[in-house]
């Protein structure tokens, strides 16, 4: 849009804040406050019984003010640093699995016949549709320890020699749980990138000499990189914050970030540790954004 | 227009004029027969929510939920409302049936004097078994040892659970060694911390509420939970024609001994059904329901004797006085040992 | 819809422009290598898509495959029952859970519709960034960090006791995006020559927008409310924060049920829902084409 903000005519800019303004109110009210109280609570004490201690009271005895408590507690014990990295080690994981698998197919569709690729996207789209919770609870079933697949590993290591393992209630469960749930946010962008690839690059690579193998490598897997790089943010970024599949599905170590923030407003009641650990997790989700910004915007100079 | 407006006005006014009782109660903690009877007894409607967990219940109240009549929290739980001055004293007036429950239970470290609230009903947190199973691998049921000890749980890895509790399981550990469940002292809990550590790699989950058909269908063999659960799963064994039976025993070194009672909470609107509630629970064949159905303790003397013999013969359910003494109740925690409490517990959880 | 001019403004491909990749004329001795090679690796390339599309239908077939067994174990399969679908059906805190959901889904779409469409056409139009921040961040940070500072915001400054408006307000924050971005994304599409012409011709803005924007933009918009239906009817992270006791909601119960006593009841009403929001998808997938397909 080439139109110059500075030059809107009193009616356009009359226009202009009709149109923002109530949106704009909105998430104002209801998105940067609570994002704002949730950074001030984590420099306050926690209440007597839970929530939050009193900004002012009357009385000295009852604990009131700002502190930097709750952030000591959060550095005092390398527990919570430990939390942290290892559910950045699951989204990581989860993330590259999902490539993994949404690769072929993302290629697969964008390869096919115009007239059935969108029909094969919606196909992609419809399992997200049903409700988490249900994709969840498949996987109990799937990998409850009465059904076809735990017999047939448990009758595999039964073959030889070692005891049968619980598939459910682990941390295989977690993570096969993410993938599935998260596979379909990596097909859509790697399949909107590479639908537009040219076809032409590829028969390039072969009249020069190329083998399959080389024209993916160096053809078609560099091109799509911003599209995996879309992708890898849809899924990392989600999977950081995940507290229903370990939940839900986990075992007795299986606990991530989202898991303790859950654990401090709804049980221990500590609100303001609650709030520093989403500080810290919002910082972190920022990070790994700024930082796949700056990978995603060096590669594209090349492409 | 008018029409519709009236129309709208009769539906409000005859919502008002119902009588609605609010009642915020654990899950499976009532039988469906009692509601039903107290509903055509006083012409009213009974509405239920329900909690699993002390905690959830707390947690949601310091949310703001307000407009429940009657809560039936756990005594450290009341604890902790009573000092937030969150519950209504009660009219002991309108509660003639109070005289039915055994003087053992009144009068508790929560509650001095019984100003707020009423006991209800009553568990234990202690050991569940496969029978056959125990008595095939020699293991002793009796002790906290067998869910401890590696030398014990070499012979049941992968088939103990244990209550995926914070309290409860520290309680059982601090037990174990000879501590009080009350003990805040903190190198004692890193004692508790690291024998649960030690111990975790047998068992097979932490879990609060699908272990009892775990033990029913005969995946666990050995379980640290409540004593009404237990019972359910015997009663579920029995009915599934299952080879084998599941029993429940206390612990020598002690247990914790979780007290429900019944408490109006200040934002109740209809405090004088709440005790028509209260002193209809107090009778004595309408509590015996709720332990005839789940197997949960009574304190009420009026009661025994509708309650079935074979739970009241259950030393489980109803404890002798050797077991008694090591009975503890558990009390609230302050913020800093709450917060001290959740660190300990992500320990454990993690490592 | 025919396919207009507004939706032939296609992003150009990658390397030199080609009109159309299926016409391309090529040596008959070439096209029969390229055709081999092709079929080889077309196998294989089939062969691990097929496994993918597998990997994600098999669970939820046995979902609902499962919803019609005569047993109360989801194990093995005994046979077949209405049963489930009886007990959903005489289940009075389910049906609760349901209305609920369904109000609270049809009052914060409806809203979400059109702040997001107010949204998004400020984002194109107007290109605010601070509007464009906050529109976008909801949808791209992690739920439990919106739920729990909605929590925080209603108890500590609002007082709000936690229910239905509790949970409608939180619905419509995180609906608020995906609006905006359905509605952006087709207007980005679109010819701009359009807008100025009306405006030659005198329009006012509000004129423009009544006969030429919102006409054009009306399948995307509505393809958006849908969407922000099915993300509140399913939401469950947001919900659990800022539900609050008394109001449930289906996801809020499936979720209590699968932790506490899962029975195949869970599998009938995640059948049921999963029709639901299966419907609303197509549906909105054929309104508006493009809008499921991330051409942001």
């Amino acid at each position: 849009m080439s139109e110059d903000r500075t030059r809107l005519s009193p009616a356009a800019r009359l226009t202009k804040w009709l149109v923002s303004g109530p949106p704009l109110a909105f998430l104002l009210l209801f998105f940067v406050a609570p994002s704002l109280i949730m950074v001030l609570a984590s420099f306050r004490y926690p209440g007597e019984f839970g929530g939050l201690a009193p900004l002012i009271a009357a009385d000295p005895g009852i604990l009131h003010g700002f502190t930097l408590e709750t952030y000591r507690f959060f550095f005092s014990d390398l527990i919570y640093t430990e939390i942290f990295a290892k559910s950045f080690l699951v989204a990581l994981a989860t993330t590259l699995i999902c490539l993994v698998m949404a690769y072929p197919l993302a290629l697969l569709i964008a390869r096919s016949p115009k007239k059935s690729r969108d029909f094969m996207v919606l196909l992609v789209t419809l399992p997200f549709a049903s409700n988490f919770l249900i994709r969840i609870y498949a996987w109990m079933i799937l990998l409850g320890p009465q059904a076809a697949l735990s017999l047939l590993v448990n009758g595999l290591l039964g073959v030889f020699g070692m005891a049968p393992v619980n598939l459910l209630f682990s941390p295989f469960a977690v993570l096969v749980a993410m993938v599935y749930v998260h596979l379909p946010f990596m097909v859509l962008p790697l399949y909107t990138n590479l639908e537009k690839h040219d076809p032409a690059l590829l028969d390039a690579a072969r009249d020069l000499g190329a083998n399959a193998w080389q024209r993916f490598w160096r053809v078609t897997f560099p091109l799509s990189l911003p599209g995996i790089f879309s992708g890898s943010i849809l899924v990392f970024i989600p999977v950081l914050g995940m507290f229903a599949i370990p939940d839900i599905l986990g075992g007795t170590g299986d606990m991530l970030i989202g898991n303790l923030i859950k654990e401090q407003f709804l049980g221990t009641r500590d609100w303001p540790f609650g709030s520093t650990l989403s500080i810290m997790l919002t910082i972190t989700v920022l990070a790994c954004v700024w930082l796949a910004a700056r990978l995603g915007g060096r590669r594209r100079r090349y492409a | 227009m008018r029409g519709l407006l009236l129309f709208l006005l009769l539906l409000a006014g005859n919502a008002l004029a119902e009588d609605v009782l609010h009642l915020y109660n654990w899950n499976n903690y009532i039988s469906e027969e009692t509601v039903a009877r107290f509903e055509a007894q006083c012409a009213c409607r009974v509405v239920q929510d329900y909690y699993s967990d002390n905690e959830e219940m707390l947690a949601k109240l310091a949310a703001g939920a307000t407009g429940y009549d009657i809560i039936v929290p756990t005594g450290n739980a009341m604890e902790s409302l009573i000092r937030q001055k969150a519950l209504r004293p009660l009219d002991k007036s309108r509660l003639p049936n109070l005289k039915n429950i055994n003087p053992a239970y009144l009068n508790t470290a929560f509650d001095p004097g019984n100003q707020f609230s009423v006991p209800y009903a009553y568990t234990l947190t202690l050991i569940g078994y496969n029978v056959e199973k125990m008595h095939k691998l020699e293991l002793p049921t009796d002790t906290w040892a067998v869910i401890f000890e590696p030398s014990y749980l070499e012979k049941v890895k992968g088939r103990i659970t244990v209550l995926d509790s914070q309290r409860e399981l520290m309680a059982a550990a601090l037990k174990y060694l000879g501590y009080s469940a009350n003990d805040t002292d903190e190198a004692h809990w890193k004692q508790a911390r690291d024998l649960i550590i030690r111990a975790k790699p047998y068992w097979a989950a932490f879990n609060a509420s699908s272990y009892i058909k775990e033990l029913t269908v005969g995946n666990i063999w050995l379980v640290h939970g409540y004593s009404n659960d237990i019972f359910q799963a015997n009663l579920d064994a029995q009915k599934a024609d299952r080879k084998f039976s599941i029993a429940s025993s206390i612990p020598k070194q002690g247990a914790v001994l979780s007290l429900d009672s019944m408490v109006l909470h200040k934002s109740g609107p209809r405090p004088d059904l709440a005790l028509r509630f209260i002193n209809y629970m107090l009778d004595g064949s309408n509590s015996a329901e709720l332990t005839n159905l789940i197997g949960s303790g009574n304190p009420n003397l009026d009661a025994l004797r509708y309650i079935k013999l074979e739970i009241a013969q259950n030393p489980a359910i109803f404890p002798d006085a050797q077991h008694q003494a090591n009975l503890e109740m558990l009390r609230d925690l302050d913020r800093n040992q709450r917060r001290i409490l959740s660190r300990m517990w992500t320990e454990i959880k993690l490592r | 819809m025919p396919d207009s001019i507004f939706n032939s403004k296609r992003k150009q491909p990658v390397g030199r422009a080609l009109p159309d990749n299926s016409n391309r004329r090529v040596e008959p001795a070439l096209r029969k290598t390229m055709c081999s090679d092709a079929g080889r690796r077309g196998v294989r390339l089939w062969a691990a898509a097929l496994a993918a599309y597998a990997f994600l239908y098999l669970p939820l077939l046995i979902v609902i495959v499962y919803s019609f067994n005569d047993s109360r174990l989801n194990a093995e399969w005994v046979g077949f029952t209405w049963h489930w679908y009886d007990v959903l059906l005489h289940d009075k805190d389910m049906l609760a859970a349901a209305g609920n959901s369904l109000f609270i889904a049809l009052v914060s779409s409806l809203i979400a519709t059109i702040l997001g469409t107010m949204a998004g056409i400020a984002m194109h139009r107007y290109k605010m960034k601070a509007l464009t921040f906050m529109v976008m961040t909801p949808v791209a940070m992690p739920e439990i960090l919106l739920g729990v500072s909605l929590l925080l915001f209603f108890i500590q400054i609002l007082n709000l006791t936690l229910g239905m408006v509790s949970i409608i307000l939180a619905h419509i924050t995180f609906s608020i995006g995906f609006v905006a971005i359905v509605v952006r994304t087709s207007l980005s599409g679109m010819d701009e020559s359009l807008f100025e012409a009306a405006r030659d011709c005198g329009a006012s803005p509000w004129e423009t927008f009544r006969h030429i924007t919102f006409p054009l933009i009306l399948p995307s918009v509505v393809a958006g409310g849908l969407m922000a239906f099915t993300l509140s009817i399913d939401d469950f992270v947001i919900t659990f924060f800022t539900a609050g006791v008394g109001v449930s909601t289906l996801p809020l119960r499936i979720y209590s049920m699968i932790k506490i006593a899962v029975t195949p009841e869970v599998n009938a009403v995640s059948t049921l829902l999963m029709l639901l929001t299966l419907t609303i998808i197509v549906l909105a997938s054929r309104i508006a084409p493009n809008v499921l397909q991330w051409k942001t």
